[in-house]
């Protein structure tokens, strides 16, 4: 199946900071893809990229099969992190431009604006400026103005950060439609529990570079061997020492703890009953989170 | 660029701001405020003073009250002293030909002096209180030698009021002293008359009167309004980019339309705001400069009329603006999109002030002589060409040559201007937080 997406060694530099450098992905038709990666990883840079904000220094970017052009940008929904309204705008004005600038007639954006509003209860609404709504509504109307046209590919960045719990709800609600519809939404967040619930893909990327890219659940799979759950009495943290370990995460029943790709399970549990009370020992499948902190960890 | 990015963008900046108040304050605020100094004075000064009536006290011997007498008889009181030795202040145009113009007119009443002169003088006074009269004037025995007359009237700041009887009074002085004297007034009235200066401007057509007074303030108020238009509409293309940057929408919109499309839709739907103001403007002139009607409501010299308005004028008016517009709003578009806040931008947005303000400067000197050399050469710079060829326009259609000149040598400028200013554009609109320095400004006009 042709890639929605397709980045190939996409490279930025400003001077001589590199802000990305070298990423490659490929996001498949019908996945929620999430570009993972801590604050000043390079994921906004990445996503003006794909978006033509911001020419990369080298890489191609394919969209639908071929090197993206302008008109393929009104196919795609962009919800940039930094996002806004024209405040003195009406609501039915602002979704009119936003329709008209992705090139829908008037007569299609009229029945998409109404019948967006009302999926989203604002109907009442749209003859009021923007100004008068409520952050809340304000955040739904900016959704709708990212889907308006109906776009084949959503790229959203940071999509959820200032969204109110019922916004979520709502748009992840979307997401989830618009995935059974075969589109694709690639999405980028530094918040790992909500790309674990939603997406099916992930590319992480830090420091410029993507050290993990691929489907979550053969991810998962690959590395549930190497991970367990070690509910035991000691110092946990002390534990990393013992031959076979490759590293320990401690939390509130334990400690999660990684092997080597070479270790034996049943070796590395006899050293531990010698060092601590072990009480439970079982493999375990590693969450988002750890998956990827030992990536950052294998990249340094 | 994109056509249709561009019309949207244009459509929604043009839509948007004429709906607004602000808009139609600022379009209304000139007309009303043209009219008002216009109309209004003179509305309201001819509806004053309409007559006073005023005793008269002669104690020369009625000398000078017979003159007083005869002079109102042999004309009538609204026409200019032109019989009489014209005294510098009588001129047309100057302040006692208007006030005359505007019929300030007095009805004298010849009283003797009475033996008892302090009485008389109460008695005078009483009556000024009372209303009975207007003002009193004691003309003593030595008026002919002091030169010094008294006036008495409850308010003495009516200041055109005085100078016409002040005029009134000099003149029936002078023709009793020339009278003493052995001479003829009348004959050296005739003989001393001052020129009428009849100004006219040569235009193709033929000559047409016109006062040289109002050829210059014609030059001026379309200077103004053009100098106004710009200098509002240009900041109004910061103002708006600098909103787009703050509300965050930018982003939103470039991903879709090409930024510089975004900018170039943003400069023509002002430039279209810009022009509409202009029509709204152009046509309050063309009203007020239609002969007879302002005519009807304010008194003109004779023979003298505002000059018209012309098509060509209009048309030359509106291609000078949108240049003058794409000059320096392209300029205020990169200062918007570089900088984060009004203060930071304002600090830079300075510098384009020396444009408009260098026309400012020489533009005295230009109404003065639009043919001359410096007229010329600085008109055709582009920066200066908006405001200057339209003065010029204004005061003396230019020879054709020199417009198209102009013109092309502007639209050149602003192409480099746009150009600039998209590069900077293109960048800074992105940019949030740090006030970049110039230096970083420059960078991204060579590797944007």
């Amino acid at each position: 199946m042709t890639p929605s997406l397709e980045l190939t060694d996409v490279r930025k530099s400003y001077g001589d900071f590199q802000a990305v450098a070298g990423v490659s992905m490929a996001v498949p038709p019908g996945s929620i893809f999430g570009l993972l990666g801590p604050n000043g990883a390079g994921k906004t840079t990445t996503i003006r990229m794909i978006m033509d904000i911001i020419a990369p220094d080298a890489g191609e970017v394919r969209v639908f099969g071929h090197p993206r052009t302008t008109a393929d940008l009104r196919k795609i929904g962009y919800l940039p992190e930094e996002r806004g309204l024209y405040r003195k705008m009406t609501v039915q004005d602002q979704l009119m431009f936003l329709a008209e600038i992705r090139g829908l007639s008037r007569r299609d954006a009229q029945a998409a604006i109404a019948r967006w509003l009302a999926r989203v209860e604002l109907s009442d609404w749209a003859k009021n400026k923007v100004e008068e709504l409520s952050k809340g509504m304000q955040q739904k109307i900016q959704i709708v103005g990212t889907l308006l046209h109906e776009p084949e590919l959503l790229i959203l960045d940071e999509p959820f950060s200032g969204l109110d719990p019922l916004n979520q709800e709502i748009f992840k609600d979307l997401l989830t439609e618009y995935r059974q519809q075969g589109r694709s939404i690639l999405f980028s967040t530094h918040g790992m529990e909500l790309a674990e619930k939603l997406c099916d893909h992930i590319c992480l990327i830090s420091h410029g570079r993507a050290i993990l890219t691929g489907e979550l659940k053969a991810i998962k799979r690959q590395l549930s061997g190497n991970s367990y759950r070690l509910v035991a009495d000691g110092d946990l943290a002390a534990l990393s020492g013992v031959t076979g370990i490759d590293h320990v995460i401690p939390d509130a029943g334990g400690a999660k703890l990684f092997l080597r790709a070479d270790a034996d399970g049943a070796q590395v549990l006899r050293d531990l009953v010698g060092r601590v009370a072990v009480r439970e020992f079982r493999s375990e499948e590693p969450e988002l989170e750890e998956i990827f902190m030992k990536a950052v960890r294998d990249a340094a | 660029m994109r056509l249709d990015s561009i019309r949207v963008v244009a459509k929604r900046e043009y839509m948007q701001r004429i709906k607004g108040r602000a808009f139609w304050i600022g379009t209304l605020v000139l007309p009303l405020f043209l009219s008002a100094v216009t109309i209004l004075p003179s509305l309201f000064l001819s509806r004053s003073e309409a007559r006073q009536k005023v005793v008269v006290v002669d104690s020369t011997g009625g000398a000078v009250a017979a003159e007083l007498a005869a002079e109102k008889q042999t004309k009538p009181a609204d026409e200019p002293a032109a019989a009489n030795p014209a005294p510098a202040e009588a001129r047309p145009g100057g302040k006692l030909a208007e006030a005359r113009a505007r019929n300030v007119r007095f009805d004298f009443l010849f009283e003797p002096p009475q033996p008892d002169a302090a009485a008389q003088r109460r008695e005078l006074d009483r009556r000024v209180s009372s209303e009975q009269i207007g003002a009193w004037v004691w003309i003593d025995g030595q008026a002919l030698a002091s030169n010094k007359v008294e006036y008495h009237a409850r308010s003495v700041s009516n200041f055109l009021t005085q100078e016409v009887l002040k005029e009134d009074l000099s003149s029936a002085i002078r023709r009793v002293r020339l009278r003493q004297a052995g001479l003829d007034p009348e004959k050296i009235g005739a003989l001393t008359r001052g020129v009428d200066l009849s100004t006219l401007r040569v235009a193709k057509g033929g000559s047409r009167a016109e006062g040289g007074l109002a050829g210059a303030a014609f030059g001026y108020i379309v200077f103004m309004m053009l100098y106004l238009a710009i200098s509002i509409w240009g900041q109004q293309m910061m103002t708006g980019v600098l909103d787009e940057k703050s509300s965050r929408i930018i982003e939103v919109v470039v991903s879709s339309i090409r930024p510089t499309d975004l900018m170039m839709g943003k400069l023509v739907g002002i430039c279209l705001l810009g022009l509409t103001q202009m029509a709204i403007w152009c046509a309050t002139l063309v009203i007020l400069s239609t002969p007879g009607f302002l005519a009807a409501l304010v008194a003109l010299p004779e023979g003298v009329t505002l000059p018209a308005v012309t098509i060509p004028m209009i048309l030359n008016f509106g291609i000078l603006f949108a240049l003058g517009f794409f000059v320096f709003a392209s300029f205020y578009a990169a200062v918007g999109a570089a900088f984060n806040n009004l203060q930071e931008a304002q600090q830079v947005a300075g510098f384009i002030l020396f444009f408009l303000i260098v026309p400012l400067i020489i533009m005295f000197r230009i109404i003065n002589d639009p043919d001359s050399t410096l007229a010329v050469v600085t008109s055709l710079i582009p920066p200066f060409t908006p405001l200057l060829m339209t003065l010029r326009i204004a005061l003396q259609m230019p020879p054709l040559w020199q417009i198209l000149l102009a013109y092309a040598l502007t639209v050149g400028f602003i192409v480099l201007m746009v150009w600039i200013a998209a590069r900077i554009y293109r960048v800074g609109i992105l940019m949030y937080g740090k006030k970049p320095t110039l230096q970083e400004i420059w960078k991204w006009v060579r590797y944007a």
